[in-house]
């Protein structure tokens, strides 16, 4: 189901200053997708999410699920949460803790009034899906934290909703079991058409579950798009610099040539990603870490061959972390834990002009 | 905020406000005041013959000695279990819960009782058999002394110390205790030089709530102090309004405003420790079981030392109650004692139009006052949880202050407001007296089981479809169940219980069962004495039991869904 966001705007007053959580938000989220919203904490992306679910009421605008529209001001329409017919998983998962498992994941199908022996069937079916097989007796305070997760996850799912909202579901685990989980979340997702809708902060996470990615900022949206296209091409600079680890580093444009858009900086003249931009104007240039390929000693001058000195080295397991001085310039860069480098030593590196990404803004 | 949650916050702050700020303020302008009937004429005169009063240095020095005295008996004694049950292998360790809440089910007054009847020195029952026995011309104990006091208040005060001391000792870090091993030093001296130590912001805490129990005890100072003329700040107070020709409430305000002052001051420094020592003891490690010290030969020994404590806390009181509600008059437990045995004290006493109608009105406000103060509970634990503005925080702090409040100074002020109003000698001034100063007992179970409402959870139930009226009824109030049945047993046992307050706001007409038993004692009516203090206990007994049944039904259902 596609939801539509048109103009959504919601303010908070808080010690009696005026915090604006949207601003304005126009956003649609495709049918079947992952969909992610991902921002610092304070960007709205949980206010938005509340709004979609009902929880939260706006300022102005209107909400369509699936073409009915749940919440408009214009219109007077407001359906409260319990109509809205989705799913949800909580941050805290607000698994009940008076419940056993088979009534917590039960209660959304208790409360539409379903045959026992149908609800029996369905929590089952779902339990078995979110592998919590023989856990319907155990009481809700007796569960780990990845397992209140599936229990929150199986709820949510149980009565088949068209869209499911995931707030930061994995915020309360550790770092191990965080992983796990994502996989197997992008595992149950993608066995369901399902349209998704996942809050989070964490980069990672946003990469590796969506199919889209939506990143906020002060309560607008300021870029969508596929994973890929957000992490090697955002066209903003706030995009490019949260969605991963970036060097950005002021350039002017030069010109273009072959494709390619060559700017004037502090590395000196970069051939980077093509990019439609006049002659003169200010830009960002956006170097990832992980594209810095560093090799020991000065070498011979060529297109996008850079001379430097390391400035400092620290080893965190899988790679060295480098910072590399070039004239005024400090690029970090990931470093081979084989190669034998030391602070002070020269070196050099290329740049591939399809990972030099050029933003505007 | 929106404003009707603002509107409900600064109403609480207004009620909670009158009643624990009201009598004090009641209390400080009583003081300057001629007497009941001018109030509000500014005097001095009030403090001068209060404090100019040759008696009363006698009291003071009285009070410190017994305030000080049972403080330091009851955290030595918790201290000596805490331990034991902590950190030896000492058998047997239920005890020490019995132990931890007994003075749940035995009135302090009760309690009292009963030492009188053991103790005293003309027929108690232990001084009777000692005479027979070693051929003593007097009784060798007189438990109407300063000593008897001390004795009697430090075993009434000893759980609450061990409830404070105990947990600083389980949840201590016994690292700290084994790199001191380690270093060379010996089992003592590591207790002495490490443990001690770092548990002592529990112990001080422990002290000086002891401190502020006993000085606002009214229980021992009035059964056993004034048989022997052993008078303390609460009788002090007690005698200015209750007895003699001329009560004079200007003069035990005045007096009050010390004892208030006092008490207020050390519950703050109780705080603060407390605050302390909780930063103390989250050091220790999780899930790490400490070291259980092998006490080898001590161990049965000890053993019944704490099971002579168990008796002497739980058993005897209520045994000598029960022995004296049957026998005629006093005598040593014998096979004449057995065959004389009847209902006699039983049948007077119900059949005692004052001790029905103590009966009557005990039920009633323990009832009625459990229900409205759990409700007025149910509000501002509410607030003080889920609203989180400085206004709540305001409320917090007034609810809690009512902790601080020695029973009678507090009914002292409370006396000069109902003079003022009709309300005086009905039974609604002992219910809003009872409400006004054991509301903490009702806010502070009903706001962990708010605490336990996170919004989520409402929420949650909302997306699953449930209507408001089901979230209600499936979610929130299951979650709170627990809270409030536990918070209207607490206030209830409390009310049927009371004795302090109802000293001073009773009248004819309002007794209470606490006042009648006093009154028994007064007159050395034991037998009447000891069968309505039975009825007592088993009141508060059975409301106990059925607390902690609810819970555990409630619990069993929770598990099993």
């Amino acid at each position: 189901m596609e939801i539509r966001i048109q103009g959504v705007s919601k303010r908070y007053f808080s010690e009696g200053k005026a915090i604006i959580a949207l601003d304005d938000v126009d956003l649609t989220i495709p049918a079947n997708q992952i969909f992610t919203l991902l921002g610092p904490s304070g960007c709205g992306k949980t206010t938005l999410l509340r709004c979609i679910v009902g929880l939260e009421t706006p300022d102005s605008g209107e909400i369509r699920i699936g073409g009915e529209v749940v919440w408009s001001r214009e219109k007077n329409i407001a359906i409260p949460p319990e109509k809205r017919g989705l799913g949800m998983v909580f941050q805290t998962y607000a698994i009940w803790p008076h419940m056993n498992v088979f009534d917590n994941v039960a209660y959304p199908l208790q409360v539409r009034k379903l045959p026992a022996d149908v609800i029996r069937r369905k929590v089952g079916k779902t339990l078995r899906f979110v592998r919590l097989e023989g856990f319907e007796k155990r009481p809700a305070t007796k569960l780990s934290g990845g397992q209140q997760q599936r229990v929150a996850l199986a709820r949510a799912l149980v009565g088949e909703p068209k869209v499911i909202l995931f707030d930061e579901p994995l915020s309360n685990l550790d770092a191990k079991l965080r992983e796990e989980t994502r996989k197997e979340l992008r595992t149950f997702l993608g066995e369901l058409k399902i349209t998704a809708v996942y809050v989070t902060h964490d980069r990672v996470e946003a990469l590796a579950l969506s199919d889209t990615i939506a990143v906020m900022r002060e309560g607008r949206i300021i870029e969508v798009g596929a994973p890929r296209k957000i992490y090697f091409d955002a066209d903003h600079r706030f995009v490019a610099d949260f969605i991963g680890r970036a060097n950005l580093v002021k350039a002017k444009v030069r010109g273009h040539d072959d494709g390619h858009t060559i700017v004037d900086c502090g590395l000196g003249a970069i051939a980077c990603h093509g990019r439609d931009l006049p002659a003169g104007s200010e830009v960002t240039l956006c170097i990832r870490p992980e594209f810095i390929r560093i090799a020991k000693g000065e070498g011979g001058a060529g297109r996008n061959v850079v001379n430097g000195r390391v400035e400092s080295l620290v080893f965190v397991g899988e790679t060295y972390e480098g910072e590399i001085r070039i004239g005024n310039e400090l690029l970090l860069a990931k470093i081979d834990p084989d190669v034998d480098l030391k602070a002070g030593d020269p070196v050099r590196f290329s740049l591939d002009p399809a990972h030099c990404l050029l933003l505007a803004i | 905020m929106d404003p009707s949650r603002s509107k409900l916050t600064y109403s609480l702050i207004l009620i909670v406000g009158v009643l624990t700020v009201g009598p004090v303020v009641m209390l400080v302008l009583g003081s300057f005041s001629e007497g009941l009937t001018a109030f509000g004429q500014f005097t001095l005169d009030k403090y001068v013959e209060a404090y100019t009063d040759p008696a009363l240095l006698d009291v003071i020095v009285n009070t410190t000695v017994f305030v000080l005295g049972s403080s330091l008996l009851s955290t030595i004694l918790a201290l000596f279990l805490a331990y034991l049950n902590n950190r030896t292998d000492i058998p047997f360790k239920f005890l020490f819960k019995i132990l931890s809440i007994v003075p749940m089910m035995i009135p302090h007054l009760l309690f009292s009782v009963s030492w009188a009847l053991l103790l005293n020195p003309s027929n108690g029952m232990i001084n009777l058999v000692l005479k027979n026995v070693l051929w003593l011309e007097s009784a060798p104990f007189n438990v109407y002394s300063l000593w008897g006091m001390i004795l009697v208040e430090g075993l009434l005060d000893l759980p609450i110390a061990y409830l404070i001391i105990a947990p600083a000792m389980a949840s201590f870090d016994v690292a700290l205790e084994e790199s001191s091993r380690v270093f060379g030093a010996g089992t003592w001296r590591t207790l002495v030089r490490v443990t001690l130590p770092v548990l002592r912001p529990a112990i001080l805490a422990a002290f000086i709530l002891g401190v502020v129990r006993s000085l606002a005890s009214f229980a021992v100072p009035s059964v056993i102090g004034m048989p022997g003329r052993v008078y303390v700040l609460a009788t002090h107070l007690y005698q200015m309004i209750a007895t003699g020709f001329a009560t004079d409430y200007g003069k035990a305000a005045a007096v009050g405003m010390s004892v208030l002052a006092a008490s207020v001051t050390l519950i703050f420094v109780y705080r603060a420790l407390t605050a302390e020592s909780e930063k103390y003891v989250t050091i220790s490690s999780r899930g790490y079981r400490p070291t259980v010290i092998e006490l080898k030969a001590a161990r049965i020994p000890l053993f019944f030392v704490v099971a002579i404590l168990s008796f002497i806390m739980a058993v005897l009181p209520v045994a000598v109650l029960f022995y004296t509600s049957f026998v005629p008059y006093s005598m040593v437990p014998s096979a004449r004692a057995f065959s004389m045995m009847s209902l006699k004290h039983w049948s007077a006493v119900l059949t005692d139009p004052l001790s029905l109608l103590s009966l009557k009105n005990s039920l009633f406000l323990g009832v009625a006052g459990a229900t409205l103060g759990v409700a007025l509970s149910i509000f501002v634990a509410y607030v003080i949880v889920k609203v989180k503005t400085r206004a709540a925080g305001i409320l917090e702090s007034l609810s809690f202050l009512s902790f601080s409040f020695p029973g009678i100074v507090i009914g002292v002020g409370f006396m000069w407001f109902f003079v003022q109003t009709p309300l005086y000698a009905t039974l609604w001034a002992l219910l809003i007296g009872y409400i006004a100063t054991y509301l903490p007992y009702g806010i502070r179970p009903l706001a962990s089981a708010f605490v336990q409402v996170h919004s989520h959870l409402e929420e949650s139930s909302q997306v699953c479809g449930a209507s408001a009226l089901t979230t209600m009824r499936r979610i929130i109030v299951p979650l709170l169940v627990p809270g409030i049945v536990s918070a209207w047993i607490l206030m209830a046992t409390m009310f049927v219980r009371e004795l302090t307050l109802s000293v001073v706001l009773s009248r004819p007409g309002t007794e209470v069962l606490a006042i009648q038993i006093l009154r028994f004692a007064d007159d050395g009516l034991w037998g009447k004495l000891s069968a309505l203090g039975i009825i007592m206990i088993g009141i508060s007994t059975s409301l106990v039991l059925i607390a902690t049944l609810v819970g555990a039904q409630f619990k069993a259902e929770q598990s099993a869904g």
